[in-house]
């Protein structure tokens, strides 16, 4: 096994998988937004259906997920008559994005109902509409709070993106298979430690940006303490 | 393209999988919350070098996915077994070990890790004073633990564990990966069989969320019936 060939060619596929990180870390943030808003505000038929998508996020192995959002697409592409654009790749920022989007709407809820009652009661009575009470008062406490579980999330997200070479998309898990097979699969407990380094520090790496943030936000929220998140696996 | 005719058929072939999936993940539940009890333990009570290790072990394999775990459990378990079989003198084939076995050991040593956090934030919600009373009535140390912190921990923490037993369920099925078949590797191989994947994959969706539900019904039961409110 020759470390020098078979790292520069994992990191060749990080690209891809880093793509695929990001985009589902932005659709999600965005659906968990949405789905939060639903929840929060109590709109009648809308809460229901966020609590359902949250609840299927939340307790659907994300394998499955994927697998779902990889048959179910091309489903949904032909209701609206659109041509099969469904790769494994975009099956899989669809799967994770829905996953993410339904686990941080979880830790998004919380906080929001964690900041002060009499918060969002002074907003209001001070006539802010929803929008302005989330953007001016209520949104930068609750940040605080969150940031946390946030992080907790973005590393159970980066967790799961090994999951996706199970619907066929070429990333780092998927070369590391080429690379063992290539060698008459010799070495294949060597190159899962050298994943698990890499992932590893996908996760450092993000951790430390988190935190970054948290040291940063404690300045300009001294007085509420961030939400207490008990690091339980997401898969 | 959707056909609903086989979700029955489908329906009674992956409720086939419900108990093996709710045995293994029982199994793991019981083992990692020992485990990571003892984590706990270690870490609450100070144990000087132990601590440090505890804590090393928990960076590992928190940041490790669970499928590379897996993976280099599934690689790497039978040669130490049967390094460590023939070093007491047994000879035992190490490749022999079923893959179930493979992966509960695998999933313990990853779930014990976020147990010990669980236990842990238990322990620390315990109210120090109440303690402190059972000394001066002349409790000793072990009669503390067992008749006035225990009972009050289990309770603080079912909720985590009933979190983290839905948590061990979806972990059970990345072991389709080294074919332990739990629900959802049984909702592929019927997917297999009649090549209505979508169908398949939708019933195992329902029995997750069904199994979810229940499983945080009971923990809510439990929790209410069992806490003292003050």
């Amino acid at each position: 096994m020759d470390l020098s060939i078979m790292i520069p060619e994992l990191l060749k596929a990080l690209p891809l998988t880093l793509a695929i990180t990001f985009t589902a870390m932005i659709a999600g943030f965005l659906l968990a937004l949405i789905a939060t808003t639903f929840r929060v505000r109590r709109i009648p038929a809308l809460s229901q259906l966020a609590d359902l998508y949250v609840s299927y996020a939340r307790s659907v192995p994300v394998v499955l997920q994927l697998f779902v959002a990889f048959y179910g697409l091309p489903l949904v592409v032909a209701l609206f008559e659109v041509e099969d654009f469904v790769s494994p790749n975009v099956a899989a920022i669809v799967g994770l994005s829905l996953y993410h989007g339904g686990y941080l709407s979880e830790v998004l809820r919380p906080a929001y109902l964690a900041v002060e009652r009499g918060q969002h009661d002074a907003a209001d009575s001070l006539g802010y509409t929803f929008l302005q009470k989330i953007l001016r008062v209520v949104g930068p406490q609750a940040v605080h709070i969150a940031l946390p579980g946030y992080g907790n999330s973005i590393i159970y997200l980066i967790h799961n993106v090994a999951l996706v070479m199970y619907i066929g998309a070429a990333d780092v898990m998927a070369t590391a298979h080429l690379v063992m097979e290539r060698d008459y699969n010799q070495y294949q407990f060597e190159t899962y430690l050298v994943l698990a380094v890499i992932y590893s520090l996908l996760c450092l790496v993000a951790w430390m940006v988190v935190r970054f943030f948290e040291t940063r936000n404690a300045k300009f929220a001294p007085n509420t303490a961030p939400a207490k998140a008990t690091m339980m696996a997401s898969v | 393209m959707f056909d609903s005719e086989v979700l029955l058929p489908d329906l009674w072939d992956i409720l086939g999988a419900v108990p093996v999936t709710l045995a293994m993940a029982l199994g793991i539940f019981v083992f990692s919350t020992i485990v990571g009890s003892l984590f706990a333990m270690v870490e609450y009570r100070r144990v000087p070098l132990l601590r440090e290790l505890v804590v090393a072990y928990k960076v590992v394999f928190k940041g490790v996915p669970m499928v590379i775990v897996i993976f280099l459990a599934y690689y790497g378990l039978p040669p130490t077994l049967q390094f460590l079989t023939s070093l007491v003198g047994i000879d035992y084939n190490g490749h022999s070990t079923p893959n179930w076995i493979t992966l509960i050991v695998a999933l313990t040593a990853c779930v014990a890790a976020f147990q010990a956090e669980v236990v842990k934030g238990a322990l620390n919600s315990f109210d120090n004073g109440q303690a402190d009373a059972a000394y001066s009535l002349g409790y000793k140390r072990s009669q503390v633990f067992r008749r006035v912190m225990l009972p009050q921990v289990i309770v603080a923490a079912i909720p985590d564990l009933a979190n983290s037993i839905m948590v061990i369920m979806k972990a059970l099925s990345l072991g389709f990966a080294i074919e332990v078949v739990d629900i959802f590797a049984q909702s592929q191989l019927t997917a297999a069989l009649n090549f209505y994947y979508l169908e398949a994959f939708l019933i195992a969706v329902v029995i997750y969320m069904v199994i979810a539900y229940l499983v945080t019904y009971a923990a809510d039961r439990m929790e209410r019936a069992l806490r003292v409110w003050a």
